[in-house]
């Protein structure tokens, strides 16, 4: 049994002989010296705030994280306020207009006028 | 939030199972409606209502998962096993249809001309468009894996990349399929040929279309950076569904359209 370091699972993974002499695919792992230490947060320039890192729009996930954790007791379809409510509001009352619709609709249906 | 000892998801009482039931209702019997009284006022309302209660849904569960992170490693489980089965009966639906065109095309009647294609149906050519498409596919699957292995690598515009590259392919295959119908030379009326036919390669194309509204809702996941290098089973579920679409077109591809004509 062979051992290579796979580039997927970042882990070390069994492999065949070939492999383990000439690996593909191996990405720079752990850098081998220490980074250099950072006593305060380095003032973020506007201008260079990453535009590579903000591909497509920047990362909202952390705020919505925050937003949807808040313990409230708010069932998950309303966690976002008046949106959510609006939505909801709309879809529940053509469930409740509808349902008494359909069923004025199949009691005509069941009953033709009998000429 | 109180305090919770296991990892299981306890769901938030939701209104979208009783929304969902009377859209069902309202479509069924918007259906009858319309067929008696040619009114589709209750149909439209009914498919209205399904497409409310699919989005508010759907966007539950990804705030379930990606925002409340309900969504652990054995809820993940739980996920792939019900992903299993839904395409596990999408296979059996596809082999009653495939069950029909053997039972047709292998031992053809006599009022076909005990022969397959029947008498008078001039079939589509193989090796034209049908061709195409096969290759259309089968290069969407090449780019959904690499989608993946883009996500796994957290390699983000490569993955958005590569996710459009497959749902264009995927539009691409759709809008073939439709100007292959329009140019076809017999119809869904034309004898048990044009039934098996036009309902099996039918619902095939209504699931690519199914899956490229599924890849599409991925990739605005992706822009939205919702897909971790360890977490995103939603890109996954839509993937497997992907290569069943495909599967499902190569024995399309070989049974209907090649042996077939």
């Amino acid at each position: 049994m062979y051992y290579k370091f796979s580039g997927f699972t970042q882990k070390l993974t069994g492999s065949g002989l070939a492999s383990v002499y000439s690996p593909q695919g191996l990405r720079p792992g752990v850098p081998a010296e220490a980074p250099a230490m950072v006593f305060a947060t380095p003032t973020k320039l506007v201008s260079g705030a990453g535009t590579a890192l903000e591909y497509m729009g920047a990362n909202q996930v952390p705020d919505l994280q925050r937003l949807f954790q808040i313990a409230d007791g708010t069932p998950v379809h309303l966690k976002r306020g008046v949106p959510d409510r609006l939505l909801y509001r709309t879809t529940m009352a053509l469930t409740v207009g509808g349902a008494l619709y359909c069923l004025v609709a199949l009691y005509i249906a069941a009953n033709p006028s009998k000429k | 939030m109180t305090h919770q000892a296991h990892a299981y998801h306890m769901v938030d009482p939701s209104p979208w199972p009783l929304t969902g039931a009377v859209a069902a209702l309202l479509m069924t019997s918007g259906l009858a409606v319309w067929f008696h009284f040619h009114s589709t006022v209750l149909m439209t309302l009914g498919t209205v209502l399904v497409l409310l209660t699919m989005y508010q849904w759907w966007r539950d569960i990804v705030r379930e998962g990606t925002f409340q992170g309900h969504h652990t490693p054995p809820v993940q489980k739980g996920l792939r096993y019900g992903m299993i089965l839904f395409i596990t009966s999408e296979v059996f639906f596809f082999l009653g249809f495939f069950w029909a065109f053997y039972h047709s095309s292998l031992a053809p009647t006599p009022e076909l001309g005990g022969c397959w294609p029947p008498t008078g149906i001039i079939t589509l050519d193989p090796f034209e468009v049908p061709l195409l498409n096969t290759a259309v596919l089968l290069a969407s699957g090449v780019t959904v894996t690499w989608a993946h292995h883009s996500i796994m690598e957290g390699e983000r515009k490569q993955a958005i990349h590569s996710l459009t590259l497959t749902i264009l392919l995927g539009f691409y295959f759709t809008f073939l399929q439709a100007m292959e119908y329009y140019e076809a030379p017999f119809t869904i009326a034309d004898g048990v040929y044009g039934s098996t036919f036009f309902v099996a390669t039918g619902f095939h194309g209504l699931h690519v279309i199914i899956g490229s509204t599924f890849l599409a809702v991925c990739l605005l996941r992706q822009i939205r950076y919702h897909f971790t290098s360890e977490h995103h089973f939603g890109f996954e579920a839509a993937a497997w569904y992907w290569h069943f679409v495909d599967v499902v077109w190569l024995f399309l591809y070989i049974s209907i359209y090649w042996w077939g004509s």
